[in-house]
């Protein structure tokens, strides 16, 4: 996918190099400093907010073919107890034969850029760390209240009945923060998963979001999620038209209708 | 109910709980505040004791079974330890709650006190000087009481309206729902209280006696009261089920559980509208049109009398229950 054959770093400096002669060129050619200034100041304030590192995950549903492996990945890796799942892969079929089909939603924590599960909790043990932008939760202060499970629109928190303290997918931090992908990423069969630092202009997940057409779910709630799909299919037995065929399984243990 | 429940009977009669005491103590207050005087002085000092003698104990029973349901009782102190500027920056409703709990619980606990009857119950210089203490501070511990318990009412629907994630909670009017609600149980309670205290015919408490003419007065007065704070709840859901239905998403979607058909549509029909609040209304109603039409004796079977306040308390508790569980067997539509 990305050029990784040619070297980065004189593409680099070649970039840099450019982009100084054209900030220089701009300064002294364009007249009236002060209306300048003003008009580049929100384009330099979005530069420095795009400087900070969000990973996110890219999820290409084409190249889904809902194996489950990411799921069985996921309980392995972060030890999730019976009954309850971090992750999930949704079956959504639709239509009736022969004009049937079968579509996959990987689903997993989608840490939003704007967390509703982290403006209600009240000890604020659920916090986005600055240093990669995924929304963590501290289990020394967790109380277990579930009040963050209720604000979720994606119903991704659960009381963890082994530690009795709310949990979800933390897109395997102890991995990502030594440099390697989460473990459903690493599992994936069909390398549909892509993650990486969405911010980064150079990371393969930012040029793939930036080329295709991308959605996110329930975007209406304002939330920014920063897990991505090529091919979502929005399809949900809640909004079918009268007299469509429609059945969602969710493949998860506490929950088999979507909330 | 396939859903797995993240808020339990735990939160439920703790929601129910917390509005009895607040609406209880609230009555208290503003009859300490702004209470009658002359003959029906004597009356007025009963409600007040008994609203707050009532006001403090379901708040702290419904407490300790929200600690209960954490299953660490020790840990619940993160709500005031962790963070605590952060929060206060960035509050969260749930923390806010357990501020108005922990100032509730203490000022109602103190206000309660000034309401024991020391000079009877210690006799003597001691008794006298704790009684004029108490009386002093009524009053004062009534300001404070009042918006306190009101707080702590509207509170209890903040709580959970404030997640756009459960469209039938994230309503505007829920507030007024539960304060309504809250008042209402709380003003059963108290004349579920003082019914069981005047049970017999020519009972007397201290200075009421329930022969006396300000003492049916009263009772016409307070009843009178409590059909309308339940033509007022039947308003407040009738806008309740308005604002769902003006609405072409998921908040639509999820009334459908409570209209007939949907899931929880028995319980909140017959058990909110038509034991909680029709059903009172009409035995209380009728009673009172008595009264005021054709002047008669505002008197009633002991049955009757008794049965309309538990009606009425029964009829919070399943509100709570409905809103509660039907919050979370619902959610957004689409994905």
């Amino acid at each position: 996918m990305s050029d990784s054959s040619d070297s980065p770093v004189s593409r680099r400096k070649f970039l840099k190099t450019v982009s100084q002669g054209a900030a220089a060129v701009a300064t002294a050619g364009v007249a009236g400093g002060a209306m300048h200034a003003a008009a580049t100041k929100p384009a330099a304030d979005a530069g420095k907010k795009n400087n900070k590192v969000q990973y996110g995950m890219l999820i290409d549903l084409r190249r889904c073919i809902g194996c489950q492996a990411c799921t069985v990945a996921c309980k392995a890796e972060a030890d999730v107890p019976m009954g309850v799942s971090r992750s999930w892969v949704e079956y959504v079929e639709k239509g009736r034969y022969p004009n049937a089909g079968r579509s996959f939603l990987p689903r997993l924590c989608n840490h939003c850029s704007e967390p509703h599960c982290v403006r209600v909790c009240p000890t604020g043990a659920t916090y986005e760390r600055p240093q990669d932008g995924l929304i963590v939760i501290d289990q020394g202060v967790c109380i277990g209240c579930l009040y963050c499970a209720h604000a979720c629109p994606y119903d991704m928190r659960f009381l963890n009945p082994v530690t009795r303290f709310a949990d979800k997918c933390d897109m395997c931090i102890h991995r990502v923060s030594k440099g390697l992908v989460p473990s459903c990423v690493n599992t994936c069969q069909g390398r549909a998963r892509i993650f990486g630092d969405v911010n980064d202009p150079n990371s393969e997940i930012h040029k793939l979001i930036a080329r295709n057409p991308v959605s996110v779910i329930r975007e209406t709630y304002g939330t920014q999620p920063n897990v991505y799909y090529i091919g979502l299919d929005t399809t949900d037995e809640n909004t079918k038209k009268p007299g469509q065929y429609v059945r969602v399984t969710t493949n998860k243990a506490n929950s088999p209708k979507r909330t | 109910m396939e859903q797995h429940l993240m808020w339990n009977w735990p939160m439920i009669v703790y929601l129910f709980l917390a509005g009895l005491g607040a609406g209880a103590l609230a009555v208290s207050g503003i009859v300490v505040l702004w209470g009658p005087a002359g003959e029906f002085r004597h009356r007025a000092a009963l409600i007040a004791r008994l609203g707050a003698f009532i006001g403090p104990l379901p708040v702290i029973i419904g407490t300790g079974l929200l600690i209960y349901e954490l299953g660490r009782p020790f840990r619940a102190l993160n709500l005031f330890t962790s963070n605590f500027w952060f929060l206060a920056l960035n509050p969260s409703p749930m923390n806010w709650g357990s501020w108005f709990i922990l100032l509730f619980c203490v000022f109602a606990t103190v206000y309660a006190l000034t309401f024991i009857p020391w000079r009877t119950l210690l006799g003597g210089e001691r008794g006298e000087r704790l009684e004029a203490r108490s009386e002093r501070w009524r009053a004062p511990m009534a300001t404070i009481c009042v918006p306190l318990a009101i707080a702590m009412a509207i509170y209890t629907a903040i709580l959970l309206a404030a997640v756009p994630a459960r469209p039938l909670w994230h309503t505007p009017v829920l507030w007024l729902l539960f304060t309504v609600s809250a008042i209402s149980t709380g003003l059963s309670a108290i004349i579920l209280v003082q019914r069981f205290m005047f049970r017999k015919p020519g009972a007397v408490r201290g200075a009421v006696r329930r022969e006396d003419p300000a003492f049916r007065v009263t009772e016409y007065y307070l009843v009178s009261m409590k059909v309308l704070l339940i033509i007022a709840e039947l308003v407040v859901i009738g806008l309740f089920f308005m604002f769902a239905h003006m609405t072409i998403n998921s908040a639509n979607f999820a009334v459908q559980t409570l209209l007939p058909g949907g899931e929880m549509a028995t319980t909140f029909w017959v058990g909110v509208i038509l034991v909680g609040l029709l059903m009172p209304a009409f035995i209380e109603g009728f009673y009172l049109l008595r009264t005021a039409v054709l002047g008669h004796e505002f008197e009633w079977p002991y049955v009757i009398n008794v049965s309309a306040p538990i009606a009425i308390l029964f009829g919070g508790l399943m509100l709570r229950y409905v809103i509660v569980v039907g919050g979370q067997i619902t959610g957004p539509i689409g994905i």
